[in-house]
């Protein structure tokens, strides 16, 4: 039996997925769309749970509301669970009316009743139960109260008897539907409707009943309906709904101060900057730069061992100087990861980011960006993968699109081991500063390539901004730390995977020359060759013609961090694991040509994961390549100008 | 309560509205059926009572509470909502 979790967004709808589940869940891809939805299996028994993207209606408008829409429409759930926020019962019940309508068994899970009930209200789901014609579990997803009489309730069910269809409009257009139903012959309320507002002219009977309520109503059936609809929900909202919601919340409290006139930009910037202070400077320099001297102490002990064991001297080289190097120099970064993944999902979980999205989308609805744009420019300081799946939640075609090629130019987390390499040797004074300003160089390249992509390529004009300001919610502990688990899961099992087959591959090339020879001198190598074939683009960035330079940057396309390990590795076989700046291949660095570096590796195309995921969401390989292209020649313009410019001052 | 500045049986601009003041909506003027329809189905229909409850602090958008909720919306779509005074 296959149960799908429907509702609005924010109704608590993934807490719920993790206590009916236990957190025994798996990530899958669905067919023809490649769209994270997460599939579960109830705790002690076999129902297949679905948790699907939270929608307001079954209408429409963005991809993510396609979705679910089209998975209730077309892969047919045996019962929907439909997640209710009892705070917000008539906007809820809403969307419940058009699952109504498909003939789908439902179960109403009124959630958040823990905190309705705080405020002195109440829901009679008796009552509720009785007019709707479904049935309602009262649940806490917060508290887990409730959850166990919801799995006995699905269990009891029996997925086989669809719902009869419940009268809800006036008796006229429940009559024109009754006609409709008998002609197209299906139970699916919810189609016969769509049938009727979409109706072409030969369908005489339809389009005749169409005219007659348009004519007695006044406005057009999507209208007519919708607001029957609402008429509805309320008749019944007044009829089960116990108490009166006071408005007067807590949220509303700090919205007076997050949301203040003057306050609200001078917080945003200071919860912004006290996040990176943590995770780069606190943190980065502490904990990052102590498992970094703890990692290099090891390999040098692991090389005198292996090579006391007495084995040869290639597989010494290859799995210390190779693997090892390539893998550590990544994880090594692991600490800051987790305090970017943990404030964002803070940020996400506690209800600030719809209000960040808020105070700000006036500056964005210039640029031709959503407000919502922001969410994923935010989300894109820890991983743009998920900056560019979050694009989803933009209504617009074209501001979405903007969107995804613009999100990667955030400097994500696995281009924070760039910047701590050049930053830490060549701003060793100044690192916080010199970050900083590359953070805000990046918020400069946003805004600049947002109008040079408005006057050259998009020329529409923006779409309407609708956004919800839910109120503001403690988060809860468990799900914050599995949400960062799985963030920093997924970026230690890329050191063991892309990173090691990386660091193999380069350490092959970099070991035997063209004559498949074992070589020490690793300008003789396969990779010197392939770098100095691709070295004069880089020339106006650095300076030299640089094969080791050329070729890790190249890396970059393949992982970010990938980057760092790729000098290492290269340095570590011609002088040594640390002080990669002080003699041989990357001795010639100044402090001009490490800024301009940096900025081409910050901006210039994504990882590969990342250009997979545009390429997804653009739904073209052809504006996929576009943006990759384009991001490589914004990066490389400004970096060549920076260095250019800044060598003449040094 | 404050006292409103808005006449009785006037129509307004939603927009046009001061924080704090309660409405009911007139109708809709908005040309592109894809919005009208997003708009109605947040809640929006004909009758229904809006509180404004704040303005960004660059002017737009403008959030107001309905149906128990709080929806945000740019100005020029809140110039698109005709209200009048809740009686």
């Amino acid at each position: 039996m296959r149960v799908a979790l429907v509702g609005n967004q924010n109704c608590g709808k993934t807490s719920l997925f993790n206590k009916l589940t236990g957190g025994n869940q798996k990530v899958g891809n669905w067919p023809g769309v490649t769209v994270e939805r997460k599939e579960g299996v109830i705790l002690g028994t076999n129902i297949e749970i679905i948790d699907l993207p939270g929608v307001y209606s079954l209408s429409p408008y963005t991809d993510e509301e396609n979705i679910t829409r089209n998975f209730l429409l077309d892969a047919k759930p045996d019962i929907v669970v439909n997640v209710v926020d009892s705070t917000v019962l008539e906007r809820s019940l809403y969307l419940t009316t058009q699952i109504m309508d498909l003939g789908v068994p439902i179960v109403l899970a009124l959630n958040m009743v823990d905190l309705l009930q705080r405020k002195k209200c109440d829901v009679n789901e008796k009552q509720l139960s009785l007019d709707l014609g479904v049935d309602t579990v009262k649940v806490s997803a917060r508290t887990g109260c409730g959850v166990s009489e919801l799995i006995e309730t699905l269990k009891k069910k029996k997925p086989q008897f669809a719902q009869k269809h419940v009268k809800k409009y006036p008796e006229i257009v429940e009559k024109l539907l009754i006609n409709a139903r008998n002609n197209i012959k299906t139970e699916n309320s919810f189609a016969i409707i769509e049938k009727i507002l979409h109706a072409g002219d030969n369908d005489v009977n339809i389009v005749h009943s169409r005219q007659v309520l348009e004519k007695l109503y006044g406005k057009d059936l999507e209208q007519i309906f919708i607001e029957l609809r609402y008429k509805y929900v309320s008749k019944i909202k007044n009829n089960c709904f116990i108490g009166e919601n006071i408005q007067e919340n807590n949220s509303n409290i700090f919205d007076k101060v997050l949301l203040n006139k003057y306050l609200a930009i001078p917080i945003f910037f200071l919860v912004m900057s006290s996040m990176y202070f943590l995770s780069v400077g606190v943190v980065g320099r502490f904990a990052s730069d102590w498992l970094n001297v703890q990692f290099v102490l090891l390999l040098r002990y692991l090389k005198t061992w292996f090579s006391g064991l007495g084995v040869s001297a290639w597989l010494v080289s290859l799995l210390v100087d190779g693997i090892l190097t390539g893998v550590t120099s990544v994880l090594s970064f692991l600490p800051q990861l987790v305090v970017i993944f943990l404030c964002i999902s803070l940020l996400e979980a506690s209800g600030y980011m719809s209000r960040v999205v808020f105070i700000f989308d006036r500056l964005f609805y210039r640029l031709g960006l959503s407000g919502k744009s922001l969410i994923s420019f935010i989300v894109g300081s820890g991983c743009s993968v998920p900056a560019i799946s979050a694009t989803r939640a933009i209504e617009q075609e074209q501001e979405k699109q903007k969107t995804i090629i613009l999100s990667p130019f955030i400097p994500c987390s696995a281009k924070l081991p760039i910047i701590s390499l050049f930053v830490g040797e060549f701003f060793a004074d100044s690192t916080g500063f010199v970050t900083m300003s590359l953070y805000f160089f990046a918020g400069l390249i946003i805004v600049l390539s947002a109008i040079v992509l408005n006057k050259c390529f998009f020329k529409t004009k923006n779409f309407a901004f609708v956004s919800e300001l839910p109120d503001y919610k403690l988060p809860s502990v468990k799900y914050t730390l599995r949400d960062v688990t799985d963030r920093c899961k997924e970026f230690v099992l890329r050191a063991g995977t892309i990173i090691v087959l990386c660091s193999i591959f380069i350490w092959c090339l970099s070991s035997f020359s063209l004559n498949f020879r074992f070589c020490d001198n690793i300008s003789e190598s396969i990779l010197a060759k392939l770098g100095n074939i691709f070295s004069w683009f880089f020339y106006p960035i650095i300076g030299e013609f640089n094969w080791a330079v050329t070729v890790s940057a190249i890396q970059g396309l393949i992982a970010k961090e990938q980057v760092v390990s790729s000098m290492s590795i290269i340095s570590g076989l011609s002088s040594g694991v640390n002080g990669i700046f002080t003699k041989g291949l990357f001795s010639n660095f100044n402090a001009v040509s490490a800024y301009a570096f940096v900025v081409f590796n910050l901006f210039s195309a994504p990882c590969l994961a990342s250009i997979g995921a545009m390429r997804n969401e653009l739904k073209s390989t052809k504006k996929a390549l576009f943006a990759v292209c384009f991001q490589i020649a914004i990066a490389w313009i400004v970096s060549s100008l920076i260095f250019q410019v800044g060598r003449n001052f040094i | 309560m404050m006292k409103s500045e808005l006449k009785t049986d006037c129509d307004y601009l939603l927009s046009k509205v001061h924080v704090g003041e309660e409405v009911v909506v007139v109708d809709l003027k908005i040309q592109n059926q894809f919005l009208k329809r997003r708009l109605l189905e947040m809640g929006i229909t004909k009758g229904v009572s809006l509180i404004v409850k704040r303005k960004a602090p660059l002017g737009s958008p403008i959030s107001f509470k309905v149906r128990g909720y709080e929806l945000g919306l740019r100005v020029d779509e809140a110039n698109s909502i005709i209200v009048r005074l809740k009686k």
